[in-house]
């Protein structure tokens, strides 16, 4: 068990920097979950932080140790592959003791380890099986168990998920998390799956083009994004974006005017800004509503995709642009109708041009928590 | 090909009285099948039968195994038999010892990553293999030759010229140099065969085994190791396969004789004298097949067990 | 410094000595590999004195020569043999390719009976050097009228290359979607067609693999053309030169000279095709 901190890391593929000083700092026994779109970058701080690649610049410390430089094994971390790489040539046991037998433990150790590993991940019966002969979900486990064995300081998974049919992955997502509450580990998570961020991370890390954007609580980044970049990335269907320019800058009541002339209000601190400036509103489709009265919209139905308890409606608003709204399953409509929505002025979000997002005035959901 | 033809008549009429005669079939099988059958298929059978016979005088009759027992026990065919198989499994020691180690070494030496110039050294090291081995041959008997002197010379400035001598033409070393030269011009074939299995294992399990704190020489022992054991095994009965039907560098360099003093003779080279004859010794088709029967079954016993044992204990392996 | 840039990977410094020995390595093999066919080509255009006095300088002004090639020409017809095995290797390897691939699809294509046992008669040609049939071969070719022609060594070559173009088609073919010619049974389109115009264009790649494959051993092939074709008029290259060393080993220019011309063409051919060899080597078609 142990905390991980980054300290400005970067990252040089020859003249190509990939990773442009990235800074964290991981508790003991946290679940962190890098995200982010694949080539951000993820997945190669993930290799520094196992050593696989060497760190261009920046300090990396485990445990209050510096530990660039160090082999993988003496940095005390386990890695989960995304292929699982397991050895096509070993059964399960030799493949889960392979780490203990190179670092010399005494045999009655190791296959103690191994058992007790093979029996928590409930993999005890396929010992002598080889890998070729395990189905995806078992190979999954075998990879973990290789991992356990080795009472790492630090998990590091790598889009461990991603090779399995969808219901599998919901099943090994939950015993993912159950085993993080088991063993109470520092675990660090690569994924693009923005559910087993939310689901399975104490705090998540938003990359993109090599840098951090944001870092927060699964909630935090939902409620308080802090930029456009990750207001899209967390949430589906994704927020609605739609091109406006301020019409009346404040620190409370911010109107905006979007390109029909419609004005929309919105209790967001604007006051850095001047009339005329563009921006980016955002739209949740879960926080509009027919029924609101505030921000009345209007367009017709292009498309209805029912699933069940809820539908999603896409809806054409001309010259204003398409929106994607949320609503409830036991809804009428068709394609072709011709509706009205509202949404309240706290729900929205708002971005200047560098994608930066403004500060949302009463903001009615839980406040960001202090990080 | 009547039966084939038939079998494939019985087959559609069986299953749908109208369908046509599966002309198509013909067409596309019939032209190389037969051209197989004629010049490869045939043949061997052929020989295989031939050698059960004798044909003096132009008169073929029937003698059973008799020209297998005078190839084995008859003194003038016994010696020089069992002196060209020997010689033929020397021949094969020395690709086994030299050949497939050095090419795992320039394998595995190829395949570190980010090596640059790899590709580059890659076709330089396979240039030799495309060579024919009579031109080969030829080109060693010039280099090793002592009235030349270039590897005399070479041996002289770094210090080991005394140890130069005629190897090719001493009774006791011209086997080991031809064996030297082959193993010089085939390298590139288990190089080239073991870089691309080395390459075909993925890099993640590669990355495992270093997260897993195996250091690069364990990682080659436990991981990659038996990972190319089949191609192995696989390039041991190619050469065994070549090595048995060897010819041409014997026959180039010291002639249909394979001097000195028979010291070079392979299975090959022995074929071909009995076959044409030398010297005093007529040549003999019977005879002539009777050896080939014996590298034919020789061969046969070495794929089998390559089949049988090897193949089927080490399984390959799907990534 | 920009040396040591070069070789070192980008992380460099701590992998600095490991990358050196491998370097070091791989060349002094490479050296190994290229010396005796650089001395050979070399000292083929220096006068002879210079050959003995200096065996490993390059043909200066006044040792270069031409005299050891034109004493080939003149005393044998290098030219002639260079024709006939470029003809013999690219019928060869032209129908090869063609039967190869036809017998390919009809195997892996059509289910009937004695499919198997053809496909295992075509195996076993892989490992059973055709060589052991010389005998009978001869005898055939003689029987046939065609000893000393070039249509004999071409039908052998065929037989000898057709097991592994077959082999090695049919798993290739087998990676060609169903659903192709499926959809074009449908419309009905004849088997010929559908072979012709859809599978063979797909082969392609698989081919040049296979071509390359065939045509080393037929070109570089001394066992057939001295049994089977051994006349003057149908010599190939490599029994050529084998015949022309053999009677003039005592001239050394002449000996270096054919060589090289044995060597350079097939090298020169080989850094253009090296790359398709390489790769078919490589993708696992062989294994």
């Amino acid at each position: 068990m142990a905390s991980v901190k980054l300290n400005n890391i970067k990252k040089r593929f020859g003249n190509v920097d990939v990773l442009h000083g990235i800074d964290l700092d991981i508790k003991d026994g946290e679940f962190v979950v890098l995200i982010g779109e694949s080539g951000c970058g993820k997945s190669t701080l993930l290799r520094l932080l196992s050593g696989l690649e060497d760190i261009s610049e920046g300090d990396l410390y485990i445990d209050d140790e510096r530990v660039n430089g160090r082999s993988p094994a003496k940095r005390g971390i386990a890695m989960v592959f995304q292929s699982y790489a397991l050895y096509p040539h070993m059964n399960v046991f030799k493949n889960m003791a392979f780490g203990l037998k190179i670092a010399g433990k005494d045999k009655h150790h190791v296959t103690e380890k191994v058992i007790e590993a093979a029996k928590k991940l409930k993999i005890d019966h396929l010992l002598d099986r080889l890998p070729r002969e395990l189905s995806g979900g078992q190979r999954q486990r075998v990879a973990i168990g290789r991992a356990i064995v080795r009472d790492p300081k630090v998990f590091l998974f790598d889009e461990p998920l991603s090779n399995l049919d969808a219901s599998l992955r919901v099943q090994t997502r939950v015993e993912l998390g159950k085993l993080h509450q088991e063993l109470k580990s520092t675990v660090i998570y690569v994924t693009h799956d923005q559910v087993e961020a939310m689901t399975l991370g104490d705090k998540i890390v938003v990359m993109n083009k090599g840098r951090v954007e944001q870092v927060g609580a699964p909630l935090d980044l939902y409620h308080h994004p802090k930029t456009q970049f990750v207001a899209g990335f967390i949430g589906s269907p994704k927020m609605n974006f739609l091109p406006a320019k301020i019409h009346h800058a404040d620190p409370e009541n911010t109107q905006l005017v979007l390109e029909s002339g419609r004005i929309i209000h919105a209790s967001i601190d604007s006051s850095a800004l001047q009339k005329g400036d563009a921006v980016q509103i955002g739209l949740r489709p879960e926080h509009m509503s027919l029924d609101c009265t505030d921000n009345r919209f209007e367009g017709t139905v292009t498309l209805l995709e029912h699933l069940g308890e809820l539908s999603y409606l896409y809806v054409d608003m001309g010259q204003e642009g398409e929106l994607v709204l949320k609503v409830d399953g036991d809804n009428h409509h068709q394609a072709g109708d011709h509706i009205q929505f509202g949404i309240k002025p706290t729900h929205l979000y708002l971005f200047d041009r560098d994608g930066k997002a403004l500060n949302r005035v009463n903001a009615h959901l839980s406040p960001a928590t202090p990080l | 090909m009547h039966y084939i033809l038939r079998y494939v008549m019985t087959s559609s009429n069986q299953h749908d009285e109208k369908k046509p005669f599966p002309w198509h079939l013909v067409f596309f099988l019939g032209p190389g099948l037969l051209i197989y059958v004629v010049f490869s298929v045939y043949p061997l059978l052929d020989t295989l039968f031939l050698s059960l016979y004798d044909e003096q005088n132009g008169q073929s009759s029937f003698v059973g195994l008799q020209n297998f027992i005078t190839l084995i026990t008859d003194e003038t065919w016994s010696q020089a038999f069992w002196n060209a198989l020997v010689n033929n499994f020397k021949f094969f020691a020395i690709h086994m010892l030299l050949q497939n180690p050095i090419g795992l070494i320039l394998a595995v030496l190829l395949s570190s990553p980010k090596l640059r110039l790899s590709s580059t050294y890659r076709t330089l090291i396979f240039m030799p293999t495309m060579l024919s081995v009579v031109i080969v041959g030829f080109v060693w008997q010039l280099l090793l030759s002592p009235l030349w002197g270039i590897s005399e010379n070479f041996l002289y400035d770094i210090g080991l010229g005394q140890y130069f001598d005629a190897w090719l033409g001493k009774e006791g070393s011209a086997l080991i140099t031809l064996g030297f030269i082959s193993v010089w011009q085939f390298v590139g074939i288990p190089m080239m065969l073991i870089y691309a299995t080395l390459l075909n294992i993925p890099d993640d399990i590669i990355d495992a085994s270093v997260v897993d704190g195996a250091n690069s020489f364990q990682t080659f022992w436990h991981i990659k190791l038996p990972l190319i054991l089949p191609t192995i095994a696989m390039v041991s009965i190619l050469t065994f396969v070549a090595n048995f039907n060897a010819f041409e560098l014997i026959y180039a360099v010291k002639g249909a004789l394979a001097g000195p003093n028979f010291s070079t003779d392979l299975m090959g080279t022995f074929f071909y004298r009995t076959f044409f004859g030398f010297q005093l010794q007529q040549g003999s088709a019977s005879m002539g097949a009777a050896v080939a029967t014996l590298m034919f079954l020789i061969i046969l016993v070495g794929v089998m067990l390559f089949l049988f044992f090897i193949q089927r204990r080490i399984q390959r392996f799907q990534f | 410094m920009n040396l040591i840039n070069r070789f070192m990977p980008s992380n460099g410094y701590r992998q600095l000595p490991k990358s050196v020995t491998v370097h070091a390595v791989l060349l002094a093999y490479t050296v190994i590999a290229l010396f005796p066919i650089l001395v050979v080509v070399i000292n083929s255009f220096k006068e002879r004195r210079a050959i003995f006095r200096d065996p490993l300088g390059l043909p200066t002004q006044d040792s270069f020569t031409l005299i050891g090639f034109e004493q080939v020409l003149q005393r044998s017809d290098f030219g002639l043999y260079s024709w006939n095995s470029l003809v013999v290797t690219i019928i060869a390897v032209g129908l090869v390719l063609l039967l190869g691939a036809m017998a390919a699809w009809a195997l892996t294509e059509y289910k009937f009976k004695g499919n198997l046992f053809i496909t295992f008669l075509f195996a076993m040609g892989i490992m059973i050097p055709i060589r052991l049939g010389t005998v009978s071969i001869l005898g055939l070719m003689v029987n046939l009228n065609l000893v000393n022609t070039l249509t004999a060594l071409v039908l052998v070559y065929i037989a000898q290359g057709l097991p592994l173009a077959v082999y090695i088609l049919s798993e290739f073919v087998r990676t060609i979607p169903k659903e192709l010619t499926e959809a074009a049974r449908c419309d009905s389109v004849s088997e010929y067609k559908i072979f012709f115009c859809i599978i063979l264009p797909l082969l392609k790649p698989a081919m040049a693999t296979v071509a390359v494959f065939t045509m080393i051993p037929i070109w570089n092939d001394l066992w057939f053309p001295l049994i089977l074709a051994p006349g003057e008029s149908t010599r190939t290259i490599t029994l050529g030169v084998q015949q022309f060393v053999g009677q003039y080993v005592t001239d050394w220019n002449s000996v270096l000279s054919a060589l090289t011309m044995a060597i350079v063409p097939v090298l020169i051919l080989y850094t253009i095709f090296s790359r398709q060899l390489i790769r078919g080597l490589t993708s696992g078609a062989v294994k």
